[in-house]
Protein backbone atom coordinates (compact mmCIF):
# COMPACT_ATOMS: atom_id res chain seq x y z
CA UNK A 1 0.00 0.00 0.00
CA UNK A 2 1.40 3.58 -0.66
CA UNK A 3 0.04 6.16 0.92
CA UNK A 4 0.80 9.53 0.03
CA UNK A 5 0.69 12.62 1.59
CA UNK A 6 -1.46 14.42 -0.46
CA UNK A 7 -0.14 18.17 0.97
CA UNK A 8 3.22 17.32 0.27
CA UNK A 9 2.68 15.99 -3.34
CA UNK A 10 1.39 19.50 -3.87
CA UNK A 11 5.00 21.09 -2.06
CA UNK A 12 6.36 19.65 -4.04
CA UNK A 13 5.01 19.61 -7.31
CA UNK A 14 6.90 22.53 -8.66
CA UNK A 15 10.86 21.23 -8.53
CA UNK A 16 9.24 17.89 -9.64
CA UNK A 17 8.25 19.36 -12.46
CA UNK A 18 11.42 21.28 -13.37
CA UNK A 19 13.43 18.07 -13.15
CA UNK A 20 10.91 16.63 -15.49
CA UNK A 21 12.11 19.91 -17.77
CA UNK A 22 15.38 18.93 -17.76
CA UNK A 23 15.15 14.91 -18.23
CA UNK A 24 12.04 16.16 -21.17
CA UNK A 25 15.17 17.62 -22.90
CA UNK A 26 17.53 15.45 -22.56
CA UNK A 27 16.10 12.56 -24.03
CA UNK A 28 13.59 14.34 -26.34
CA UNK A 29 15.81 13.49 -29.63
CA UNK A 30 16.93 10.23 -28.33
CA UNK A 31 12.97 9.15 -28.15
CA UNK A 32 11.60 11.08 -31.25
CA UNK A 33 14.59 8.84 -33.33
CA UNK A 34 13.18 5.57 -31.70
CA UNK A 35 9.40 6.22 -32.68
CA UNK A 36 10.50 8.12 -36.16
CA UNK A 37 11.98 4.83 -37.36
CA UNK A 38 8.99 3.01 -37.06
CA UNK A 39 6.35 5.47 -37.56
CA UNK A 40 6.32 7.33 -40.81
CA UNK A 41 4.73 10.27 -40.35
CA UNK A 42 6.51 12.98 -38.85
CA UNK A 43 3.63 14.53 -37.16
CA UNK A 44 2.26 11.19 -35.93
CA UNK A 45 6.21 10.35 -34.59
CA UNK A 46 6.01 14.19 -32.53
CA UNK A 47 2.53 13.20 -31.17
CA UNK A 48 3.88 10.00 -29.96
CA UNK A 49 6.80 10.91 -28.00
CA UNK A 50 5.25 13.51 -26.49
CA UNK A 51 2.87 10.56 -25.10
CA UNK A 52 5.85 8.70 -24.22
CA UNK A 53 6.87 11.41 -22.19
CA UNK A 54 3.28 12.07 -20.83
CA UNK A 55 3.73 8.37 -19.48
CA UNK A 56 6.92 8.89 -17.65
CA UNK A 57 5.59 12.30 -16.16
CA UNK A 58 2.63 10.25 -14.69
CA UNK A 59 4.95 7.80 -13.40
CA UNK A 60 4.75 8.61 -9.76
CA UNK A 61 8.20 8.16 -8.59
CA UNK A 62 10.03 8.35 -11.65
CA UNK A 63 13.23 7.06 -10.23
CA UNK A 64 13.54 4.61 -7.81
CA UNK A 65 15.86 1.97 -7.08
CA UNK A 66 17.16 -0.21 -9.89
CA UNK A 67 14.55 2.19 -12.88
CA UNK A 68 16.21 1.70 -16.33
CA UNK A 69 15.25 4.99 -17.41
CA UNK A 70 16.58 4.87 -21.56
CA UNK A 71 15.11 1.28 -21.46
CA UNK A 72 11.50 1.89 -19.97
CA UNK A 73 12.04 5.43 -22.39
CA UNK A 74 12.96 2.58 -25.14
CA UNK A 75 10.32 -0.17 -24.32
CA UNK A 76 7.24 2.69 -24.17
CA UNK A 77 8.46 4.26 -27.12
CA UNK A 78 8.41 1.15 -29.16
CA UNK A 79 5.03 -0.15 -28.40
CA UNK A 80 3.66 3.20 -28.92
CA UNK A 81 5.29 3.20 -32.64
CA UNK A 82 4.15 -0.31 -33.04
CA UNK A 83 0.30 0.20 -31.44
CA UNK A 84 0.62 3.55 -34.26
CA UNK A 85 1.02 1.13 -36.77
CA UNK A 86 -1.66 -1.59 -36.16
CA UNK A 87 -4.28 1.49 -35.66
CA UNK A 88 -2.69 3.13 -39.28
CA UNK A 89 -3.54 0.26 -41.18
CA UNK A 90 -6.91 -0.39 -39.25
CA UNK A 91 -7.65 3.55 -41.14
CA UNK A 92 -6.48 1.92 -44.07
CA UNK A 93 -4.17 4.85 -45.82
CA UNK A 94 -0.94 4.12 -44.14
CA UNK A 95 0.39 2.71 -47.41
CA UNK A 96 -0.35 5.86 -49.22
CA UNK A 97 0.73 7.81 -46.26
CA UNK A 98 4.37 6.17 -45.76
CA UNK A 99 4.95 6.58 -49.73
CA UNK A 100 3.75 10.40 -49.61
CA UNK A 101 6.54 10.72 -46.99
CA UNK A 102 9.03 8.50 -48.57
CA UNK A 103 8.75 11.06 -51.75
CA UNK A 104 8.69 14.25 -49.64
CA UNK A 105 11.88 13.56 -48.12
CA UNK A 106 14.02 11.99 -51.37
CA UNK A 107 12.24 14.29 -53.98
CA UNK A 108 15.37 14.45 -56.31
CA UNK A 109 16.35 10.68 -56.74
CA UNK A 110 14.46 7.85 -58.47
CA UNK A 111 10.81 7.66 -57.06
CA UNK A 112 10.31 4.33 -58.29
CA UNK A 113 12.87 2.81 -56.40
CA UNK A 114 12.08 4.54 -53.46
CA UNK A 115 8.51 3.23 -53.60
CA UNK A 116 9.37 -0.27 -54.34
CA UNK A 117 11.89 0.15 -51.05
CA UNK A 118 9.15 1.91 -49.71
CA UNK A 119 6.86 -0.77 -49.41
CA UNK A 120 8.93 -3.92 -48.45
CA UNK A 121 9.60 -1.25 -45.24
CA UNK A 122 5.91 -0.65 -44.92
CA UNK A 123 5.35 -4.56 -45.14
CA UNK A 124 8.21 -5.13 -42.52
CA UNK A 125 6.63 -2.24 -40.08
CA UNK A 126 3.38 -4.02 -40.43
CA UNK A 127 4.31 -7.42 -39.88
CA UNK A 128 6.23 -6.06 -36.96
CA UNK A 129 3.25 -5.15 -35.34
CA UNK A 130 1.33 -7.97 -35.81
CA UNK A 131 3.86 -9.59 -34.04
CA UNK A 132 3.77 -10.60 -30.34
CA UNK A 133 4.94 -7.94 -28.71
CA UNK A 134 7.76 -9.20 -26.98
CA UNK A 135 9.36 -10.83 -30.11
CA UNK A 136 9.14 -7.47 -32.05
CA UNK A 137 10.62 -5.55 -29.18
CA UNK A 138 13.44 -8.07 -29.11
CA UNK A 139 13.98 -7.03 -33.15
CA UNK A 140 13.77 -3.77 -32.90
CA UNK A 141 16.30 -3.36 -30.47
CA UNK A 142 18.59 -5.74 -31.65
CA UNK A 143 17.87 -4.24 -35.39
CA UNK A 144 18.55 -0.67 -34.02
CA UNK A 145 22.12 -1.85 -32.70
CA UNK A 146 21.69 -2.40 -29.10
CA UNK A 147 23.81 -5.04 -27.24
CA UNK A 148 22.56 -8.61 -25.81
CA UNK A 149 23.45 -6.99 -22.44
CA UNK A 150 21.36 -3.81 -23.41
CA UNK A 151 18.79 -5.66 -24.65
CA UNK A 152 18.43 -7.97 -21.36
CA UNK A 153 18.46 -5.11 -19.27
CA UNK A 154 15.47 -3.38 -21.45
CA UNK A 155 13.63 -6.07 -21.56
CA UNK A 156 14.33 -7.80 -18.19
CA UNK A 157 15.98 -10.97 -20.04
CA UNK A 158 19.14 -12.90 -18.82
CA UNK A 159 21.73 -12.00 -21.49
CA UNK A 160 22.04 -15.96 -22.83
CA UNK A 161 18.30 -15.74 -23.45
CA UNK A 162 18.92 -12.94 -26.27
CA UNK A 163 20.73 -15.21 -29.21
CA UNK A 164 17.62 -18.42 -28.83
CA UNK A 165 14.96 -15.60 -28.82
CA UNK A 166 16.43 -13.82 -31.97
CA UNK A 167 16.87 -16.65 -33.83
CA UNK A 168 12.92 -17.72 -32.67
CA UNK A 169 11.78 -14.32 -33.57
CA UNK A 170 13.38 -13.60 -36.79
CA UNK A 171 12.20 -17.01 -38.00
CA UNK A 172 8.71 -16.07 -37.07
CA UNK A 173 9.25 -12.04 -38.83
CA UNK A 174 10.26 -13.99 -42.12
CA UNK A 175 7.63 -16.25 -42.49
CA UNK A 176 4.76 -13.63 -41.58
CA UNK A 177 6.84 -11.31 -44.00
CA UNK A 178 6.41 -14.02 -46.57
CA UNK A 179 2.97 -14.25 -46.09
CA UNK A 180 1.80 -11.35 -45.85
CA UNK A 181 4.05 -10.12 -49.30
CA UNK A 182 2.36 -12.94 -51.20
CA UNK A 183 -1.15 -11.74 -49.87
CA UNK A 184 -0.56 -8.10 -51.15
CA UNK A 185 1.08 -9.19 -54.30
CA UNK B 1 33.74 -28.99 -25.08
CA UNK B 2 32.38 -31.63 -26.88
CA UNK B 3 29.15 -30.79 -27.74
CA UNK B 4 28.12 -28.79 -30.79
CA UNK B 5 26.75 -25.31 -30.66
CA UNK B 6 23.23 -24.27 -29.99
CA UNK B 7 21.39 -22.67 -32.74
CA UNK B 8 20.65 -19.45 -30.51
CA UNK B 9 24.73 -19.83 -29.55
CA UNK B 10 25.23 -19.88 -33.37
CA UNK B 11 23.49 -16.66 -33.72
CA UNK B 12 25.26 -14.57 -31.21
CA UNK B 13 28.63 -15.33 -32.72
CA UNK B 14 27.01 -13.59 -35.28
CA UNK B 15 27.01 -10.42 -33.00
CA UNK B 16 30.01 -11.09 -31.35
CA UNK B 17 27.95 -12.12 -28.52
CA UNK B 18 29.73 -15.63 -27.92
CA UNK B 19 31.31 -16.57 -25.03
CA UNK B 20 34.58 -16.81 -25.28
CA UNK B 21 34.72 -20.15 -24.17
CA UNK B 22 32.68 -21.83 -26.64
CA UNK B 23 34.50 -19.89 -29.32
CA UNK B 24 37.46 -22.63 -30.16
CA UNK B 25 34.89 -25.31 -30.50
CA UNK B 26 33.10 -23.16 -33.37
CA UNK B 27 36.15 -22.38 -35.53
CA UNK B 28 37.13 -26.32 -35.41
CA UNK B 29 34.02 -27.65 -35.74
CA UNK B 30 32.38 -28.17 -39.77
CA UNK B 31 28.85 -29.29 -38.51
CA UNK B 32 28.64 -26.14 -36.58
CA UNK B 33 30.27 -24.23 -39.48
CA UNK B 34 28.02 -25.26 -41.91
CA UNK B 35 24.80 -24.50 -39.26
CA UNK B 36 26.27 -21.18 -39.09
CA UNK B 37 25.91 -20.41 -42.49
CA UNK B 38 22.38 -21.28 -42.59
CA UNK B 39 21.62 -18.84 -39.70
CA UNK B 40 23.60 -16.07 -41.26
CA UNK B 41 21.79 -16.23 -44.48
CA UNK B 42 18.43 -16.09 -42.78
CA UNK B 43 19.71 -13.46 -40.39
CA UNK B 44 21.10 -11.06 -43.21
CA UNK B 45 17.76 -11.48 -44.86
CA UNK B 46 15.89 -10.05 -42.09
CA UNK B 47 18.70 -7.83 -41.69
CA UNK B 48 17.90 -6.41 -45.27
CA UNK B 49 14.44 -5.78 -44.35
CA UNK B 50 14.80 -4.45 -40.97
CA UNK B 51 17.45 -2.13 -42.15
CA UNK B 52 15.42 1.07 -41.85
CA UNK B 53 15.60 0.57 -37.79
CA UNK B 54 19.57 2.01 -38.03
CA UNK B 55 18.45 4.75 -40.94
CA UNK B 56 18.77 8.49 -40.36
CA UNK B 57 15.49 9.52 -38.72
CA UNK B 58 15.52 12.98 -40.59
CA UNK B 59 14.99 16.12 -38.78
CA UNK B 60 13.81 16.27 -34.59
CA UNK B 61 11.35 18.58 -34.07
CA UNK B 62 12.98 21.70 -31.79
CA UNK B 63 13.03 20.21 -28.16
CA UNK B 64 11.78 24.05 -27.38
CA UNK B 65 8.66 24.05 -29.34
CA UNK B 66 8.43 20.51 -27.97
CA UNK B 67 8.30 21.44 -24.57
CA UNK B 68 5.86 24.06 -25.08
CA UNK B 69 3.63 21.72 -26.66
CA UNK B 70 4.13 19.55 -23.90
CA UNK B 71 3.56 21.98 -21.01
CA UNK B 72 -0.04 23.16 -22.88
CA UNK B 73 -1.23 20.09 -24.35
CA UNK B 74 -0.05 17.22 -21.32
CA UNK B 75 0.79 18.49 -18.19
CA UNK B 76 -2.49 20.97 -17.84
CA UNK B 77 -4.81 17.77 -18.10
CA UNK B 78 -2.68 15.67 -15.95
CA UNK B 79 -5.57 15.38 -13.32
CA UNK B 80 -8.04 14.23 -15.58
CA UNK B 81 -5.48 11.60 -16.60
CA UNK B 82 -4.37 10.53 -13.22
CA UNK B 83 -8.35 9.43 -13.14
CA UNK B 84 -7.87 8.21 -16.58
CA UNK B 85 -4.79 5.62 -15.28
CA UNK B 86 -7.39 4.70 -12.15
CA UNK B 87 -9.25 3.05 -14.46
CA UNK B 88 -6.30 1.54 -16.82
CA UNK B 89 -5.70 -1.29 -15.37
CA UNK B 90 -4.91 -4.69 -17.08
CA UNK B 91 -8.04 -5.93 -16.88
CA UNK B 92 -9.98 -3.49 -18.34
CA UNK B 93 -8.20 -3.49 -21.39
CA UNK B 94 -8.35 -7.28 -21.44
CA UNK B 95 -12.50 -6.49 -22.02
CA UNK B 96 -12.89 -7.61 -18.27
CA UNK B 97 -15.56 -5.14 -16.43
CA UNK B 98 -13.73 -6.39 -13.35
CA UNK B 99 -12.71 -2.88 -12.34
CA UNK B 100 -16.31 -2.96 -11.92
CA UNK B 101 -19.12 -0.19 -12.16
CA UNK B 102 -16.72 2.33 -10.96
CA UNK B 103 -14.95 1.72 -14.98
CA UNK B 104 -17.98 1.14 -17.03
CA UNK B 105 -20.02 3.63 -15.35
CA UNK B 106 -17.19 6.44 -16.12
CA UNK B 107 -16.89 4.79 -19.76
CA UNK B 108 -20.65 6.74 -20.39
CA UNK B 109 -20.36 10.52 -19.57
CA UNK B 110 -23.72 10.74 -19.06
CA UNK B 111 -23.25 8.74 -15.53
CA UNK B 112 -19.61 9.84 -14.76
CA UNK B 113 -20.63 12.82 -13.00
CA UNK B 114 -22.61 10.22 -10.44
CA UNK B 115 -20.63 7.25 -10.36
CA UNK B 116 -20.04 7.91 -6.91
CA UNK B 117 -23.37 8.45 -6.12
CA UNK B 118 -24.91 5.56 -7.20
CA UNK B 119 -24.05 3.72 -4.20
CA UNK B 120 -23.97 3.83 -0.41
CA UNK B 121 -21.24 1.97 1.68
CA UNK B 122 -21.43 -0.29 -1.31
CA UNK B 123 -19.92 -3.87 -1.44
CA UNK B 124 -20.35 -6.36 -4.07
CA UNK B 125 -22.74 -8.81 -3.76
CA UNK B 126 -24.92 -9.13 -6.69
CA UNK B 127 -23.94 -8.25 -10.54
CA UNK B 128 -27.17 -7.38 -12.81
CA UNK B 129 -26.93 -5.46 -16.36
CA UNK B 130 -27.82 -2.47 -17.10
CA UNK B 131 -28.75 -2.47 -21.18
CA UNK B 132 -28.56 1.16 -22.78
CA UNK B 133 -29.46 2.37 -25.84
CA UNK B 134 -26.73 4.04 -27.51
CA UNK B 135 -28.79 6.09 -29.61
CA UNK B 136 -29.65 8.03 -26.31
CA UNK B 137 -26.16 8.59 -25.58
CA UNK B 138 -25.36 10.13 -28.91
CA UNK B 139 -25.85 13.84 -27.80
CA UNK B 140 -24.22 13.39 -24.74
CA UNK B 141 -21.16 11.94 -26.04
CA UNK B 142 -20.83 13.89 -28.91
CA UNK B 143 -20.80 16.89 -26.60
CA UNK B 144 -17.40 18.02 -26.15
CA UNK B 145 -18.06 20.97 -23.71
CA UNK B 146 -19.97 18.72 -21.58
CA UNK B 147 -16.80 16.22 -21.49
CA UNK B 148 -14.82 19.21 -20.42
CA UNK B 149 -17.60 20.60 -18.04
CA UNK B 150 -17.15 17.10 -16.26
CA UNK B 151 -13.54 16.44 -16.77
CA UNK B 152 -13.24 20.12 -14.71
CA UNK B 153 -15.68 18.94 -12.09
CA UNK B 154 -13.99 15.38 -11.77
CA UNK B 155 -10.95 17.07 -11.34
CA UNK B 156 -11.61 19.92 -8.53
CA UNK B 157 -13.13 17.91 -6.59
CA UNK B 158 -11.07 14.54 -6.17
CA UNK B 159 -8.24 14.13 -3.98
CA UNK B 160 -6.01 11.02 -4.26
CA UNK B 161 -5.74 8.92 -1.05
CA UNK B 162 -3.78 6.24 -2.44
CA UNK B 163 -2.57 5.88 -5.72
CA UNK B 164 -2.44 2.96 -8.29
CA UNK B 165 0.85 1.01 -9.03
CA UNK B 166 1.92 -0.97 -11.93
CA UNK B 167 1.16 -4.09 -11.71
CA UNK B 168 3.18 -6.62 -9.71
CA UNK B 169 4.02 -9.90 -11.53
CA UNK B 170 3.86 -12.96 -8.95
CA UNK B 171 5.23 -16.58 -9.34
CA UNK B 172 2.78 -18.18 -7.25
CA UNK B 173 -0.68 -18.10 -6.13
CA UNK B 174 0.30 -17.78 -2.84
CA UNK B 175 2.67 -14.98 -3.47
CA UNK B 176 -0.43 -13.72 -5.31
CA UNK B 177 -2.43 -14.39 -2.00
CA UNK B 178 0.18 -12.14 -0.15
CA UNK B 179 0.40 -9.27 -2.13
CA UNK B 180 -3.53 -9.30 -2.52
CA UNK B 181 -5.17 -9.39 0.49
CA UNK B 182 -7.24 -12.31 0.27
CA UNK B 183 -7.39 -15.74 -0.49
CA UNK B 184 -6.40 -15.95 -4.50
CA UNK B 185 -8.17 -19.23 -6.33
CA UNK B 186 -6.31 -20.60 -9.41
CA UNK B 187 -7.88 -23.33 -11.46
CA UNK B 188 -6.08 -26.99 -10.89
CA UNK B 189 -4.35 -28.42 -13.25
CA UNK B 190 -3.31 -25.53 -15.21
CA UNK B 191 -0.29 -23.57 -15.05
CA UNK B 192 -1.31 -19.77 -15.61
CA UNK B 193 1.54 -17.84 -18.27
CA UNK B 194 1.60 -15.19 -15.59
CA UNK B 195 -0.25 -13.99 -12.34
CA UNK B 196 -0.24 -9.84 -12.09
CA UNK B 197 -1.36 -7.83 -8.98
CA UNK B 198 -2.61 -4.43 -9.20
CA UNK B 199 -2.25 -2.49 -5.96
CA UNK B 200 -5.37 -0.82 -4.03
CA UNK B 201 -6.49 2.49 -5.12
CA UNK B 202 -8.69 5.49 -3.41
CA UNK B 203 -9.75 8.45 -3.64
CA UNK B 204 -12.36 10.74 -2.83
CA UNK B 205 -14.83 13.11 -3.73
CA UNK B 206 -16.58 16.22 -2.62
CA UNK B 207 -19.87 16.91 -4.17
CA UNK B 208 -20.22 20.05 -5.90
CA UNK B 209 -24.16 20.65 -6.20
CA UNK B 210 -24.01 23.65 -7.88
CA UNK B 211 -21.72 22.65 -10.53
CA UNK B 212 -22.97 19.23 -11.26
CA UNK B 213 -26.83 20.49 -11.23
CA UNK B 214 -25.15 23.20 -14.16
CA UNK B 215 -23.75 20.44 -16.00
CA UNK B 216 -26.76 19.16 -16.14
CA UNK B 217 -28.97 22.13 -16.66
CA UNK B 218 -25.75 22.70 -19.79
CA UNK B 219 -27.09 19.27 -21.43
CA UNK B 220 -30.43 20.74 -21.35
CA UNK B 221 -32.21 18.52 -18.37
CA UNK B 222 -33.08 21.57 -16.58
CA UNK B 223 -36.46 18.73 -15.53
CA UNK B 224 -33.70 16.64 -13.29
CA UNK B 225 -32.75 18.44 -10.55
CA UNK B 226 -30.59 16.98 -7.86
CA UNK B 227 -31.56 17.39 -4.12
CA UNK B 228 -29.91 19.40 -1.93
CA UNK B 229 -28.86 16.85 0.58
CA UNK B 230 -25.95 15.88 -1.68
CA UNK B 231 -24.08 19.00 -1.64
CA UNK B 232 -20.93 19.13 0.07
CA UNK B 233 -21.21 15.04 0.24
CA UNK B 234 -17.82 13.29 0.56
CA UNK B 235 -17.64 10.16 -1.23
CA UNK B 236 -14.77 7.69 -0.86
CA UNK B 237 -13.93 5.16 -2.89
CA UNK B 238 -11.91 2.70 -2.61
CA UNK B 239 -10.34 -0.14 -5.27
CA UNK B 240 -9.26 -3.15 -3.96
CA UNK B 241 -5.76 -5.04 -5.02
CA UNK B 242 -6.68 -6.85 -8.19
CA UNK B 243 -5.01 -9.82 -9.54
CA UNK B 244 -5.35 -10.95 -12.65
CA UNK B 245 -3.75 -14.45 -14.07
CA UNK B 246 -3.29 -15.61 -17.95
CA UNK B 247 -3.52 -18.73 -19.26
CA UNK B 248 -2.52 -19.19 -22.73
CA UNK B 249 -0.15 -16.95 -25.36
CA UNK B 250 -1.38 -13.15 -23.26
CA UNK B 251 0.73 -10.14 -23.45
CA UNK B 252 2.00 -8.83 -20.75
CA UNK B 253 -0.06 -6.41 -18.69
CA UNK B 254 2.00 -3.29 -18.18
CA UNK B 255 0.68 0.38 -18.53
CA UNK B 256 3.92 1.02 -20.66
CA UNK B 257 2.22 1.46 -23.97
CA UNK B 258 0.02 -2.09 -23.40
CA UNK B 259 -1.14 -3.69 -26.03
CA UNK B 260 -4.45 -2.52 -28.06
CA UNK B 261 -7.44 -4.12 -26.40
CA UNK B 262 -8.86 -4.31 -30.22
CA UNK B 263 -5.73 -6.19 -31.58
CA UNK B 264 -6.45 -8.52 -28.67
CA UNK B 265 -8.52 -11.50 -30.21
CA UNK B 266 -6.06 -11.58 -33.50
CA UNK B 267 -3.16 -11.75 -31.61
CA UNK B 268 -3.61 -13.61 -29.04
CA UNK B 269 -6.66 -15.90 -29.79
CA UNK B 270 -6.01 -18.54 -27.18
CA UNK B 271 -5.40 -15.86 -24.58
CA UNK B 272 -8.12 -16.28 -21.84
CA UNK B 273 -7.55 -14.05 -18.38
CA UNK B 274 -9.18 -15.03 -14.93
CA UNK B 275 -9.65 -11.73 -12.55
CA UNK B 276 -10.41 -11.49 -8.65
CA UNK B 277 -10.57 -9.15 -6.58
CA UNK B 278 -12.40 -8.19 -3.33
CA UNK B 279 -15.49 -6.00 -3.10
CA UNK B 280 -14.53 -2.19 -4.15
CA UNK B 281 -15.88 0.16 -1.20
CA UNK B 282 -17.75 3.20 -2.11
CA UNK B 283 -18.90 5.20 1.21
CA UNK B 284 -21.56 7.80 0.59
CA UNK B 285 -23.30 9.96 3.56
CA UNK B 286 -26.07 8.29 4.74
CA UNK B 287 -28.53 11.04 3.92
CA UNK B 288 -27.87 10.56 0.33
CA UNK B 289 -30.95 8.38 -1.59
CA UNK B 290 -29.23 6.38 -3.73
CA UNK B 291 -32.36 5.59 -5.51
CA UNK B 292 -33.24 8.83 -5.87
CA UNK B 293 -30.02 9.70 -7.53
CA UNK B 294 -29.81 6.61 -9.50
CA UNK B 295 -32.88 7.45 -11.12
CA UNK B 296 -31.78 11.16 -11.81
CA UNK B 297 -28.66 9.31 -13.85
CA UNK B 298 -30.78 7.01 -15.72
CA UNK B 299 -33.03 9.17 -16.92
CA UNK B 300 -30.07 11.61 -17.88
CA UNK B 301 -28.77 8.61 -19.90
CA UNK B 302 -31.68 8.55 -21.64
CA UNK B 303 -34.18 6.16 -20.24
CA UNK B 304 -37.36 7.45 -19.95
CA UNK B 305 -38.74 8.52 -16.27
CA UNK B 306 -40.68 5.10 -15.97
CA UNK B 307 -37.96 2.97 -17.13
CA UNK B 308 -35.73 4.84 -14.87
CA UNK B 309 -37.89 4.53 -11.88
CA UNK B 310 -38.55 0.75 -12.22
CA UNK B 311 -35.13 0.03 -12.79
CA UNK B 312 -34.01 1.83 -9.98
CA UNK B 313 -36.26 0.56 -7.59
CA UNK B 314 -35.97 -2.90 -8.05
CA UNK B 315 -31.96 -2.67 -7.30
CA UNK B 316 -30.47 -2.65 -4.53
CA UNK B 317 -27.85 -0.06 -4.88
CA UNK B 318 -26.06 -0.95 -1.64
CA UNK B 319 -25.04 -4.48 -2.60
CA UNK B 320 -25.21 -4.68 -6.51
CA UNK B 321 -22.44 -3.97 -9.27
CA UNK B 322 -24.45 -2.58 -12.12
CA UNK B 323 -22.50 -2.67 -15.48
CA UNK B 324 -23.75 -0.76 -18.28
CA UNK B 325 -23.35 -2.36 -21.87
CA UNK B 326 -25.08 -0.78 -25.19
CA UNK B 327 -27.94 -2.60 -26.50
CA UNK B 328 -26.96 -2.83 -30.13
CA UNK B 329 -23.82 -4.64 -29.58
CA UNK B 330 -24.09 -6.78 -26.47
CA UNK B 331 -26.28 -9.62 -24.79
CA UNK B 332 -26.42 -10.60 -21.67
CA UNK B 333 -27.49 -13.93 -19.71
CA UNK B 334 -27.82 -15.46 -16.22
CA UNK B 335 -25.65 -18.29 -16.10
CA UNK B 336 -25.03 -21.03 -13.21
CA UNK B 337 -21.24 -20.75 -12.57
CA UNK B 338 -18.76 -21.89 -9.87
CA UNK B 339 -21.86 -23.15 -7.59
CA UNK B 340 -23.60 -19.52 -7.98
CA UNK B 341 -25.40 -17.39 -10.49
CA UNK B 342 -23.48 -15.37 -12.79
CA UNK B 343 -23.43 -13.02 -15.54
CA UNK B 344 -22.63 -13.85 -18.78
CA UNK B 345 -21.70 -10.77 -21.38
CA UNK B 346 -21.41 -11.09 -24.89
CA UNK B 347 -20.23 -8.39 -27.24
CA UNK B 348 -21.53 -9.85 -30.63
CA UNK B 349 -19.71 -7.46 -32.85
CA UNK B 350 -18.64 -10.01 -36.31
CA UNK B 351 -14.87 -9.20 -36.25
CA UNK B 352 -14.12 -9.76 -32.98
CA UNK B 353 -16.33 -10.99 -30.75
CA UNK B 354 -15.06 -11.29 -26.51
CA UNK B 355 -17.01 -12.46 -23.58
CA UNK B 356 -17.19 -11.69 -20.27
CA UNK B 357 -17.66 -14.17 -17.44
CA UNK B 358 -18.88 -12.47 -13.77
CA UNK B 359 -19.80 -13.82 -10.84
CA UNK B 360 -19.53 -13.11 -7.28
CA UNK B 361 -18.89 -15.95 -4.49
CA UNK B 362 -17.94 -15.46 -1.02
CA UNK B 363 -17.04 -12.06 -1.24
CA UNK B 364 -14.70 -11.87 -3.89
CA UNK B 365 -15.54 -10.80 -7.75
CA UNK B 366 -14.42 -13.26 -10.31
CA UNK B 367 -14.38 -12.32 -14.02
CA UNK B 368 -13.37 -14.19 -17.34
CA UNK B 369 -12.39 -12.76 -20.21
CA UNK B 370 -11.51 -14.11 -23.69
CA UNK B 371 -12.17 -13.51 -27.18
CA UNK B 372 -14.12 -15.59 -29.48
CA UNK B 373 -17.87 -16.73 -29.56
CA UNK B 374 -17.42 -19.70 -27.76
CA UNK B 375 -17.67 -19.51 -24.32
CA UNK B 376 -16.84 -22.94 -23.36
CA UNK B 377 -12.91 -22.20 -22.05
CA UNK B 378 -14.49 -19.88 -19.34
CA UNK B 379 -17.18 -22.48 -17.98
CA UNK B 380 -13.99 -24.71 -18.09
CA UNK B 381 -11.90 -22.62 -16.50
CA UNK B 382 -14.35 -21.60 -13.65
CA UNK B 383 -15.42 -25.19 -12.68
CA UNK B 384 -11.78 -26.26 -11.90
CA UNK B 385 -11.03 -23.56 -9.56
CA UNK B 386 -10.33 -25.54 -6.28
Amino acid sequence: MKKRNVESVDAHADSRDEDFESLFREYWAYVYRIVRRLVVDPTEAEDLTLETFFRLYQRQPIYEDGFQLGGWLYRVATNLGLRSIRSFKRREGYELKAGRFALDEAPETRPVEIQAANEEQETARRVLAAMNERQAQLLVLRYSGMSYKEIAETLGLSPTSIGPLLVRAEREFEERYRALAQEES
Amino acid sequence: MNRHLTEGELRASLDGELDKALSGHLHACAACQKQLNEIEKAHLRTAKRLSFLSGETGKVPSTQSAWYRFTQDYMNQKETSMLKKWFSFPVVRYGAVAVLALALLLAFPSTRALAGEFLNLFRVQQVTVLSIDPNNLQSLTGNEALGKQLSELISSSTVVTDEPGDPVEAATGEEASGLAGFSVRLPEGQTASGIYVTESAAFTMTVDREKAQALIDGAGRTDLVLPETIDGAEISVGIPATVSASFGDCPTPDLEGGEDPFDMGEKYPDCIVLTQMTSPLVDVPENVDMAQLAQIALEFSGMSTEEAASFASNVDWATTLVVPIPRDVTTHSEVSVDGVTGTLIQRTVEHSPEYLLMWVKDGILYAIADTGSDTAPAFTLAESLP
